[in-house]
């Protein structure tokens, strides 16, 4: 239970101590009935605000991806009273932050397992444990790259959205989603992809996501591209890491039910996966010393997609900025 | 009908066709007509690490162990009836650190009946080889110094340290695993060494160090994790020794022997150099 509580403890002392900016909700309830909360952060103003969507922790084993939601977390908590890109975004966008999705595998990750995967639904009398979540969204379920076998790594569920952790977060954004201009969800690592072979025969044009790891590239919308071709420049000044830029649309054939291709189905206009480090070396159990560059670069690559995604929808407070800077 | 055309053809494109053979079979370089790859294809990414695994267990040098930097050219040809055969131009980086250390060229060629692909790779190594030897040499007799033998369990732990009287027994795991990631490597199934589980010293009466192992393979894509007991003896500068025992969820198992003596090659075979230990 350790690391679990530590995490709501966290949750709660980071919504206490920033009160004015963040606030806790409520999304649903895991398997193993563990609340799943997501933190909001929102400058208080009467405007509407557009929203970026950011999870980590789908995959209970990559334990960088729950650090790097916090440490993320705590950048903009640190700064956004000082940094003006930080400013100028929270005045147009409310970012949501789910620091873990699967929380019920992650606790058993490290209780029990450290190399586990998928959640800790009990199937067959209790003999067989856990859906690939990433496998069960509603986004043809089922269909390539999965297992319809429960004991399997990649088994998809039951149906579509038959775990509770599924339901919950797709619910959610489904009835938000005129609002979500970006969602962003957190993995690693960066050797750990899908298929390419099948791809071929599906046209690309039907796919938009992209996906930010050290691997593959093909054709996609110029914004996207854009955008995460911005956010890999900036991730690379920080430590030298190479990041490349390629789809997501190749990945739904591979690993249909997938979260973000859920959310290209939706039509959120920007999404992105990102497979933090490392190549495979040390593969999900990261060195320690490399947990603090991971997150300082994965940050400046998510402040760059925001920034993007801020002067995109809202050109005029982008420009304010600007000339704001001008005279000083 | 075809004399009547090779009649036809100009001298030029005569010659042509008369050299194509030759370009087919030796040329050091891909022939025509393959296909090029993506250099971020996970195809092309694959096939290297491939190449890698066998220089890994080839050199059998836990100071020099080599892992993927980046792909920078990728084609690769099929064969009918036989294969395909990829043909690779990658960076390297030094597995610990990271460091940039050499480029390599290789070929793999994924065959239809047997079950490892054979590999040909060529590299350069900017990390100073004598160093390397003499940091293989000072793994050796720490080793050969242990009166009480090397255990351990979970290395690197779930946090990710690796107990530093651990290393050279989890830098071995991952040359050891190398021969059998490369023997179960196929051109969509690929392998990373996850963990060490547990580790075993046996102490020898001769000059061998000689570990005992239970490994965890992350097998992409399918995501499974693969338990594999794994035997390997070291002395530098000989080939690596490796005996290893698999089993998967469905109960299959599989069991493999390497002792040097595999076909391929690599041009990173330090010799005739150890004969002073």
């Amino acid at each position: 239970m350790g690391e679990g509580s530590t995490n709501f403890h966290w949750m709660y002392q980071i919504k206490e101590s920033n009160s004015e900016l963040v606030t806790q909700h409520y999304l649903g309830m895991t398997y193993e009935n563990r609340p799943m909360y997501y933190l909001k952060i929102s400058q208080p103003s009467n405007k509407a605000k557009k929203i970026i969507w950011m999870d980590c922790g789908l995959h209970a084993r990559e334990w960088i991806s729950p650090a790097f939601c916090q440490w993320f977390m705590k950048e903009i908590l640190q700064n956004y009273k000082t940094d003006p890109k930080i400013k100028s975004f929270l005045q147009n966008l409310d970012v949501y932050i789910l620091p873990v999705l699967n929380i019920d595998g992650y606790i058993y990750s490290w209780t029990t397992e450290r190399l586990w995967r998928k959640s800790r639904s009990a199937l067959i009398n209790s003999t067989c444990f856990g859906t690939d979540l990433n496998r069960n969204f509603n986004g043809s379920w089922g269909s390539i790259g999965v297992s319809h076998n429960c004991s399997s790594l990649t088994f998809c569920g039951t149906g579509p959205e038959s775990e509770p952790e599924t339901k919950a977060v797709a619910r959610f954004i489904e009835k938000r989603k005129s609002d979500v201009l970006c969602f962003l969800t957190v993995h690693s690592y960066g050797h750990n992809h899908q298929d390419l072979v099948r791809q071929q025969n599906h046209a690309p044009c039907q796919r938009k996501g992209l996906r930010l790891h050290e691997l593959y590239f093909l054709s996609f919308s110029n914004v996207q591209l854009e955008a995460a071709e911005k956010a890999a420049v900036a991730l690379k000044e920080k430590h030298g890491t190479n990041f490349t830029v390629g789809p997501t649309s190749l990945v739904l054939y591979k690993n249909s039910g997938s979260w973000w291709d859920w959310a290209h189905m939706i039509g959120i206009p920007f999404f992105y996966t990102f497979e933090l480090r490392d190549k495979g070396a040390y593969g999900f159990i990261l060195p320690p010393d490399q947990i603090q560059p991971t997150c300082e670069e994965t940050t400046s690559a998510v402040m760059t997609i925001t920034e993007y995604v801020n002067q995109k929808y809202f050109p005029n407070s982008a420009v304010a900025v600007t000339s704001g800077s001008l005279w000083l | 009908m075809q004399r009547r055309s090779a009649a036809r053809l100009s001298p030029l494109l005569l010659l042509l066709l008369l050299l194509l053979p030759l370009a087919w079979g030796a040329g050091p370089w891909p022939p025509r007509a393959d296909r090029e790859l993506q250099v971020s294809s996970r195809l092309a990414g694959q096939a290297a690490r491939v190449a890698l695994h066998y220089l890994n267990y080839r050199l059998g040098s836990p100071s020099a162990l080599r892992a993927l930097g980046q792909v920078r050219k990728a084609t690769v040809k099929p064969i009918p009836g036989i294969g395909h055969k990829y043909y690779l131009q990658f960076t390297t980086e030094d597995y610990k650190s990271s460091q940039n250390v050499g480029t390599c060229l290789a070929t793999v060629l994924y065959l239809k009946r047997k079950p490892r692909p054979a590999v040909n790779i060529n590299c350069t190594y900017t990390k100073d080889q004598k160093q390397t030897r003499e940091d293989d040499y000072s793994f050796y007799k720490k080793l050969r110094q242990q009166t009480k033998p090397i255990t351990g369990n979970d290395t690197p732990d779930s946090y990710g340290h690796i107990e530093p009287a651990l290393e050279p027994a989890w830098a071995l795991a991952v040359a050891g695993s190398s021969y059998l990631m490369w023997e179960k490597s196929t051109e969509n199934l690929g392998y990373f060494m996850a963990q060490v589980k547990n580790v075993k010293q046996w102490i020898t009466k001769d000059d061998s160090i000689d570990f005992d192992y239970l490994v965890i393979l992350h097998e992409i894509p399918t995501q499974e994790m693969i338990s594999c007991h794994l035997r390997v003896i070291w002395t530098p500068g000989h080939p690596l020794k490796v005996k290893y025992f698999c089993l998967s969820e469905n109960q299959r198992s599989e069991s493999g022997e390497g002792s040097g003596t595999e076909s391929g090659s690599t041009n990173g075979i330090f010799n005739e150099e150890e004969a002073n230990f």
